[in-house]
């Protein structure tokens, strides 16, 4: 099964150690995977900020680069930028060139946990880590990617994971893209309120699948100066992965996923 | 009053209401509170995505068709003897029901709740008038009132700002001794409005829905104060949004269950009440029955991407899930239309030189769209907001306006891109200062951060350190395209079995 | 300033303008009638039997802070003497009804008609609305009773008039078993086809569920504001 890698720009530009992990583990589930280089960024930052114009260029790009391998599916580590991929089909309806590629993207693309669970069916990685932790849910991975479950599933398999409910984990985390370095001043209590639900939780391990919002919740906790372990899914999963531990959909009792 | 609460700058009236804790706290514990009340009601009504269906296309319909269903609406209302203006601003709604009130010689008008009145500034011009006195009767907006009409914070709650001791304070004033339990309290407006009512001569009204095969009014309430506004009085003027209409009986009544579980998470709120001028034989409800049809901006909306604005019921439910409303209240948004509904409203009814700052409080997280039960797309009218604002009108010359453009430039081209790749951290390495060490610790911070840097760095990176640190920018031979280049592929254990 | 009319100018301007904004031209709804897309206010709640829409009628009920009672006619006159002493009754404002007969309470209405107040239809705005101000206790008829929201519903007629419902203190009202139905929208369907067909002349329907109440003080719920204070239901087993 071939998978093209969805990286997004953040990943790119920061965040090596998730898209290395989520390799990892897609491989391991016999995945062959490839890396366009010419991707760039899903055009949120600019059109979430209403520079329609200077994002058509970036979302043509994007486009063209992830389906000129012809992969089965793409995957990226990212939920908000995943969302956006899936949103291209409604912006681009009118557009004779590229309404139907946008459509086909959509089809193909998934957000890293999804994959693995509603397509390839893994329900237990074969990961092991022995913390206590807390998951943060992505507001555009919820709610317009559609997808609350699958990180929970999986995280649920993971050996010696204690994961407690985050309050308030329906509330955004205050990142919003450019929002959040637009708007401090409006960002700053949403962060705060989001990290003080964290710590409340006793965790000492913070998850997501979005890495934009761990940045901003992990980059104001450090300010903070409170300690907290940051991971990404793709770290969890791919952490003292024993495959003899490894379970799929159809091992298992539905009640026991 | 007016659209407008406050002349002052956005970021001005957000700072005064970040200082407000107390304002914080109870619009935190209200939205907790309606978060378990709402789902809960629209959890035991069963199937909610398909009701929310339904309460859209009930909407958009009657949006799709507005002038042949006002047209049907008040042909009916003339039918059985009452009246109906059409205003096409707030100036003439407003002088229109002065005028009533002049030739109807009122002296006592009694009001209820309805944020239309407030949109078309309709108190100040009743109370121009010599000799009359004008009161608000719902108890929310009696306090305000009494509180040399303070500003509504909340559709649905106007006095979420205001706690007891500050409620007693202002009914001291009118003469109450007691405690500031709001029972008691309440109790005290009871009695003292009732006298309010009994020698009412005019009464307002707002209107949920107006019913255009029937030509009455359908109005949601749980005080009961409405009621007697169209009980008691010999002359009722009703003031409604002129989007506010429904086809038929059956239409309100799917969409008072939509909106009672949605503002306040009761099955029905304690009155819901449909209504019209009295008829032969009946010994009260109004004689003189007059309906003023509002358009003040909302004909704006038709036609365009904005249209599915006017599908809105004024539950306030996006108010209520909203993490910004959370942080700085009504009073933040200087609109007495606020959260995201004013967002998209405002601007739309009264442009964007007053309201322009509004879509860009957003962080998008798409919460108000979820909950809204008529399927407003709010989050991504505000994206529409800002295109407008952007792409075509240009309002920000600012640097940010130049940067966005850089960022659509660099990341629509991946030779500009790879650069970044290349030389990002060359640049940003030389802002790092001196900082104490990483508290967090996993993957956000393995190339190194930045802590809180100082200008001339660009305005948007500013916004961001001055709250966070920020990762430093991966080097290129640490960064994930070179180590896919040179990695060995981890062996598979599984093969894949697609299960779609 | 120029007086501002209604009428015909002012109405087709308004309309003209809204057809030109949109896009659309007018008097297209003949032709489009509203469809609703699903039938869930409908099959919300259906299938239930009326001992079974009782029982959950009086959950609901109970649930909004109502009294509920279930009693037979032979018992009925006992429970409303039993609510009037309970209330410590000062001033009563029964309606004008032939309702009084159906519920073989002639006799008591005839027992209380002296000492009560009624609300009539021959009498003026002035005399029924002052009455309704004096009245402690007001005992009325409803329409329908809605299990799902513990819901009573009365249409205004000139024996019981709109302000009936509102200016008393304590509220009680009878409703016959065979009247409870599921949801709102079987009331309303009633109302809609009797209105329709001119068997029900009314300028004003109440769905009334419990007692008046305000969350506008810190949200707390204080029950009882500007209408009664508190709400008995009394359900008569007609069947």
């Amino acid at each position: 099964m071939k998978v093209t890698i969805f990286d997004t720009c953040v990943v790119d530009l920061f965040f090596p150690q998730v898209a290395e992990d989520m390799v990892e583990v897609l491989e391991r589930f016999g995945c062959d995977c490839d890396v366009p280089t010419n991707q760039i960024c899903c055009g949120q930052p600019t059109y979430n900020s209403g520079y329609e114009k200077e994002s058509i260029k970036t979302i043509h790009n994007e486009i063209d680069t992830l389906l000129a391998n012809g992969s089965d599916y793409i995957v990226g580590p990212a939920g908000s930028c995943v969302a956006m991929l899936h949103e291209y089909q409604f912006m681009l309806k009118d557009d004779p060139e590229y309404a139907e590629k946008a459509k086909e993207l959509a089809a193909k693309s998934y957000e890293f946990s999804q994959f693995l669970y509603r397509v390839l069916g893994v329900v237990d990685a074969g990961a092991q880590l022995d913390t206590v932790a807390t998951y943060h849910r992505s507001c555009h991975m919820t709610r317009l990617l559609g997808e609350a479950e699958t990180p929970y599933i999986l995280l649920k398999h993971v050996k010696g994971l204690d994961l407690k409910p985050l309050p308030h984990v329906e509330k955004c985390c205050g990142f919003g893209g450019m929002f959040s370095a637009k708007e401090p001043t409006l960002s700053q209590p949403m962060v705060d309120e989001k990290v003080d639900s964290i710590v409340s939780t006793g965790a000492q391990t913070l998850i997501s699948c979005d890495p934009a919002c761990l940045m901003n919740i992990g980059g104001r906790m450090n300010r903070r100066g409170i300690k907290m372990n940051v991971m990404h899914l793709a770290n969890v999963l791919n952490h003292n992965v024993d495959p003899s531990r490894i379970k799929f959909v159809k091992d298992v009792d539905k009640a026991a996923i | 009053m007016g659209l407008q609460t406050t002349e002052k700058p956005f970021l001005e009236r957000v700072e005064e209401a970040k200082k407000d804790k107390f304002m914080q706290g109870s619009v935190a514990k209200a939205q907790d509170a309606q978060l378990i009340k709402r789902e809960d009601a629209r959890a035991q009504l069963g199937h909610w995505q398909q009701w929310r269906e339904l309460g859209e296309q009930i909407r958009k319909e009657t949006v799709r068709y507005l002038p042949d269903y006002l047209e049907e609406f008040a042909d009916n209302v003339e039918k059985q003897g009452g009246h109906v203006f059409f205003a096409k601003d707030d100036k003439e709604a407003a002088a229109f029901i002065r005028q009533v009130a002049v030739e109807k010689k009122a002296k006592n008008i009694v009001k209820s709740k309805s944020m239309v009145t407030a949109e078309i500034g309709l108190n100040k011009q009743l109370l121009s008038i010599p000799g009359v006195s004008l009161m608000e009767t719902d108890l929310a907006e009696f306090i305000l009132q009494e509180d040399d009409w303070d500003e509504p914070t909340h559709i649905v709650f106007p006095t979420l700002h205001k706690n007891r001791t500050q409620i007693q304070k202002i009914f001291q004033k009118l003469g109450y001794k007691g405690d500031n339990d709001p029972s008691t309290m309440a109790k005290f407006a009871r009695k003292y409005l009732r006298n309010k009512f009994i020698h009412a001569d005019l009464g307002i009204t707002g209107c949920n829905f107006a019913i255009a095969d029937n030509g009455m009014i359908n109005l949601v309430t749980n005080e009961g104060n409405a009621d007697l506004c169209m009980a008691i009085p010999k002359t009722q003027v009703v003031v409604m949004g002129m989007e506010r209409i429904v086809p038929s009986l059956k239409e309100a009544e799917t969409l008072d269950n939509m909106l009672s579980r949605s503002a306040v998470g009761q099955k029905l709120t304690s009155y819901c009440t449909f209504c019209g001028k009295k008829q032969d034989g009946e010994s009260d409800g109004p004689d003189d029955f007059y309906v003023v049809i509002v358009d003040n901006g909302r004909s704006k909306a038709l036609g365009t991407v904005f249209e599915p604005v006017l599908q809105c019921i004024r539950c306030g439910a996006c108010l209520n899930v909203c993490p910004i409303y959370r942080h700085i209240g009504g009073h933040g948004y200087g609109s007495i239309y606020p959260g995201p509904i004013g967002a998209v409203l405002s601007p739309i009814l009264d442009g964007y030189e007053k309201f322009g700052d509004l879509p860009f409080a957003s962080s998008l997280c798409a919460a108000c769209t979820e909950t809204c039960p008529v399927k407003i797309p709010l989050h991504h009218l505000l994206i529409e907001h800002r295109r407008i604002m952007m792409d075509k009108i240009h309002t920000d010359h600012t640097f940010t306006n130049q940067i966005m453009k850089i960022i659509g430039v660099g990341t629509g081209s991946p030779f500009l891109f790879k650069s970044v790749l290349r030389f990002g951290h060359v640049g940003l390495n030389v802002l790092t200062t001196k900082k104490p060490a990483n508290t967090v610790s996993g993957f956000l911070y393995q190339q190194g951060r930045v802590g809180k840097v100082n200008p001339p760095l660009p305005k948007l990176m500013l916004g961001w350190t001055d709250l966070r640190d920020l990762p430093n920018v991966s080097k290129k031979h640490q960064n994930f395209r070179s180590w896919f280049g040179k990695h060995t592929p981890v062996k598979a254990v599984a093969h894949p079995q697609p299960l779609k | 300033m120029e007086k501002l009319q209604m009428g015909k100018a002012n109405r087709e301007a308004f309309l003209n303008h809204l057809a030109q904004k949109s896009g659309r031209p007018r008097h297209q709804l003949k032709d489009h009638p509203f469809k609703p897309i699903n039938d869930l206010p409908h099959t919300t709640l259906a299938g239930h039997s009326q001992d079974e829409l009782l029982d959950i009628a009086e959950k609901n009920s109970t649930a909004v802070h109502v009294d509920f009672r279930t009693t037979t006619k032979d018992g009925l006159a006992d429970v409303l003497n039993q609510y009037l002493d309970a209330k410590h009754t000062q001033n009563l404002l029964l309606p004008t009804t032939d309702q009084w007969q159906h519920f073989a309470l002639a006799n008591w209405f005839n027992d209380h008609q002296s000492s009560a107040m009624l609300w009539q239809p021959d009498a003026t705005r002035a005399e029924n609305l002052d009455r309704a101000e004096k009245a402690d206790v007001a005992i009325g008829f409803a329409d329908y009773l809605l299990a799902e929201s513990g819901t009573i519903t009365v249409a205004t007629r000139p024996g019981q008039g709109r302000a009936f419902n509102f200016l008393p203190q304590h509220y009680l009202s009878i409703i016959p078993k065979s009247r409870i139905v599921a949801r709102s929208t079987q009331a309303m369907d009633h109302y809609d086809a009797d209105i329709k067909a001119g068997r029900l002349k009314t300028s004003n329907i109440n769905f009334i569920t419990g007692p008046s109440n305000s969350g506008d003080i810190e949200m707390v719920l204080v029950v009882g504001v500007h209408g009664p204070l508190d709400m008995t239901y009394v359900v008569v087993n007609d069947l």
